[in-house]
């Protein structure tokens, strides 16, 4: 689903400056554009709030290794060192990976 | 005089940190709420080497920061009720994560011990520790725990203690030269004594008044004062990491993986989902029907008779017998009933709860439920609601958004429990010709009005998009049928206190409307027929024209399949008149043989594929003859309607208020009784056309 890149920001919620964000880095790929099976690794985190805290917290954090384990729905598992995290792609759209 | 310790136990989600407990306190636990919100609290006694330990279990959380509920309570405790040693539970195999939790538990200065727990995963995975080493490192006791048989958790007890004894804090930890510069000079300019490291930090960030320090460390590292301290912490731990942990190649490939292959599965998942779910429902109703079936005989044909005997023998009059027979064994003594069946549910909860696969039902069910506006996480407690609507509702402390968990728990009553299910075979044997559909149907209907009542409140009062979810998904692991049992019996425990205060105060209330005035010749004098004719007029549209009717949903409020025994005692239908004469030792024997052969009966029921209880039985004869002249089909199955969906039992409304609100409980009370009544109403006229 790529289509919030061409929808026009709304007013400035969160929501909307993370969908700026989001489309501000053009080419560059998140979490969310992965497939099942794919590795790759965290660079940066595009908004900071609570989830994304907590995700760091929960040992998604720069740099680290991830593969991706799962995809249903919006539900992404991703496996960190002996983690299993789930993230809904809301979240992962806005987590930049290489 | 022994001396208290008070110890808090913490760490991450799924570290272990319960059946640690469990080991070291035994049976001696407690559940109970923080105050004021509605997270469990976990609490642990025992007596060790002349000393009275207390732990509490602190929600599990992965930072000190307080975000969320959790996080604010295990925050909270640690920095107001200063226990005397914190237990930092690690997950060995996932020490890296877990040591951003160490590093701000260091901070608060404070006497503390390591736990490491799950050692042998961690061995079976390739992970290296030393103990000695880290203890050396930061100047406290390193322990390695398993929690899986208990080893280590004896010299854990030791360890605490000789820390709470010696008091003595933990290295102080150090972060970079600029840091701590900044952090050395607010010391200086501070004259309110000496403060640990986390209030130095907490200083630093908040920068009350001129702060040089934060504004010249933002200059320096080109970052936000939050980023710095966050970036400092997570350096610390991955710095104490690489000096303790270490890796070699996994000896055998991660069995989780492989089991998440197969149940994580898009189409494959769903199915074994599904088939876990039948195994739930099937497991908990045939095996513990035969359990009920013999604790009500047990408390009809055994203590009821028991206790009359004895009160005829000191000569106690008319009202005191009555009293007991109505209002203890009639109220109470049906709820107690319903404890096998409880018992049950909370044990495979529980079991699928410590095997790890409960957090994956939500993300296998999310792809359905966020299409209705409903968060994965929010099936657990739908599921539940078919069980028994009490542990379903407190299952809702799952969801951490209050307006996802409010609309869970407002489409929870509608789930058809036993109870209900005991009322609509009695009535569809009686007046259908296939019951078993019409049963079926009824669990339909409820569901879809639940549906409809979420899909109503997201277009009115909780609007807005659904929130984002952050779960992790724990390794599979065989539970220990102990800790199982343990979890189980606690909670059946606190339902027993419910029993036994909550619903006997009720039951009496109701014992004395149906006995007031005193002296009746007819209950249909009493208040609370006088009620029941007051209401009458109300339910009259929707079929039901009987005072006597009206009556016996009174009393139905406390669980509704007494809405069976309080007509027949309205009725004045000899229900159970058995013989006064009472024998304690052949009594005795009858139950205990009942015991065996239930027992018996419920493995049995486990061979066969489908629910037995399911299949509508006959019941009892006189009650039967009395109220077929009372009802027609239409009224019939407007009636079960009504039941199906007005108001919800007492104990189903008790816990709403406690955890959504007393305005939500009752709010949600006058909407069930309006759809009720509406949807009862269409069924009613439109049946009554054909």
């Amino acid at each position: 689903m790529t289509i919030f890149r061409e929808r026009p920001a709304r007013e400035a919620t969160t929501e909307a400056a993370a969908t700026t964000a989001a489309r501000e880095v053009g080419s560059r790929i998140t979490l969310k554009d992965l497939k099942v099976g794919e590795v790759a690794h965290i660079v940066d985190f595009l908004v900071e709030n609570d989830a994304m805290k907590k995700i760091e917290a929960m040992g998604l954090r720069r740099g680290k290794k991830i593969t991706i384990m799962q995809k249903l729905g919006r539900g992404i598992v991703v496996k960190t060192s002996n983690s299993r995290i789930v993230i809904t792609s809301d979240v992962a759209r806005n987590i930049e990976v290489k | 005089m022994t001396r208290t310790i008070k110890v808090a136990l913490a760490g991450n989600p799924n570290v272990g940190k319960t059946t640690l407990l469990n080991h070291a306190a035994k049976t001696n636990l407690k559940v109970g709420n923080w105050a004021g919100v509605t997270v469990e609290k976990r609490e642990g006694f025992l007596s060790y080497n002349g000393f009275d330990i207390h732990f509490i279990d602190l929600p599990g959380i992965y930072t000190l920061e307080p975000i969320s509920e959790d996080e604010w309570i295990a925050y909270n405790f640690i920095s107001e009720e200063k226990p005397d040693v914190i237990v930092d539970v690690i997950e060995t195999t996932n020490a890296e994560r877990d040591l951003l939790l160490t590093t701000e538990l260091l901070e608060l200065e404070r006497p503390m011990i390591i736990a490491l727990n799950m050692s042998d995963e961690a061995k079976k995975l390739g992970i290296q520790v030393d103990s000695i080493h880290t203890g050396e490192l930061l100047d406290i006791p390193v322990i390695k725990t398993n929690g899986r048989n208990g080893d280590g958790v004896k010299e854990l007890l030791d360890a605490i203690v000789a820390s709470a004894e010696a008091h003595r804090p933990p290295k102080t930890v150090r972060y970079s030269e600029q840091v701590e510069q900044a952090l050395g000079s607010l010391e200086k300019r501070n004259h309110d004594g000496k403060m640990d490291k986390r209030a130095l930090l907490k200083m630093l960030i908040e920068g009350n008044g001129r702060n040089e320090e934060k504004a010249s460390l933002e200059k320096f590292f080109r970052k936000d004062i939050n980023s710095i301290i966050k970036d400092e912490r997570y350096a610390f731990a991955h710095g104490f990491y690489n000096e303790s942990f270490k890796r070699r190649k996994p000896t055998a490939r991660d069995l989780t993986d492989r089991i998440d292959k197969v149940l994580l599965h898009p189409i494959l998942g769903f199915f074994i989902f599904l088939l876990v779910m039948f195994l739930l429902f099937k497991i908990s109703f045939d095996f513990s029907t035969p359990f009920m079936n013999w604790t009500q005989g047990l408390i009809d044909n055994f203590f009821s008779p028991l206790v009359l005997s004895l009160l005829s023998d000191i000569g106690a009059g008319k009202w005191l017998p009555q009293f007991f027979s109505q209002a203890i064994v009639g109220g109470v003594g049906f709820v107690i009933t319903f404890v096998p069946l409880i018992g049950m549910i909370y044990f495979l909860i529980a079991l699928l709860e410590m095997s790890g696969y409960m957090p994956r039902i939500a993300f296998i069910m999310d792809r359905f439920m966020h299409r209705l506006g409903l968060h994965g996480k929010g099936m657990i407690p739908l599921l539940l609601g078919f069980g028994c609507n009490v542990p379903a509702v407190m299952a809702t402390r799952t969801l951490e958004n209050k307006r996802d968990k409010l609309l869970v728990m407002a489409m929870i009553p509608f789930m058809s429990c036993p109870a209900r299910l005991v009322v609509f075979s009695f009535f569809a044997v009686m007046f259908f010709v296939h019951p078993a559909m019409v049963i079926f149907s009824l669990y339909l209907l409820g569901i879809a009005i639940g549906l409809l009542t979420a899909f109503f409140l997201r277009k009115t009062a909780y609007r807005g998009r659904l929130s984002h979810f952050v779960m992790e998904l724990p390794p599979y692991r065989v539970p220990r049928l102990r800790t199982v049992l343990q979890i189980a019996w606690v909670q059946v425990k606190s339902f027993m206190y419910r029993a036994g205060t909550v619903i006997f105060a009720a039951s009496v209330v109701i014992w004395v409307l149906l006995n007031t005035p005193p002296n009746l010749k007819s209950q249909s004098d009493s208040a609370a027929a006088y009620v029941g004719k007051a209401i009458t007029p109300v339910l009259q549209p929707i079929g039901i024209k009987d005072w006597r009717i009206s009556t016996s949903l009174i009393p139905a409020f406390l669980a509704r399949e007494i809405v069976l025994s309080s007509m027949g005692t309205i009725y004045s239908v000899d229900v159970q008149k058995k013989n006064t004469e009472f024998h304690f030792l052949p009594a005795l024997e009858v139950q205990m043989k009942g015991f065996a052969s239930a027992t018996k009966e419920s493995f049995m029921s486990l061979l066969t594929p489908s629910i037995q209880t399911l299949q509508a039985d006959e019941g009892d004869q006189g009650l039967r003859s009395v109220i077929r002249s009372s009802f027609t089909p239409a009224s019939a199955l407007s009636f079960m309607i009504f039941l199906l969906l007005y108001t919800s039992c007492l104990a189903t409304v008790a816990v709403m208020a406690r955890e959504g609100g007393k305005k939500f409980a009752f709010l949600f009370l006058a909407y069930s009784f309006v759809m009720a009544w509406g949807v009862a109403f269409v069924v009613y006229q439109v049946g009554s056309l054909l």
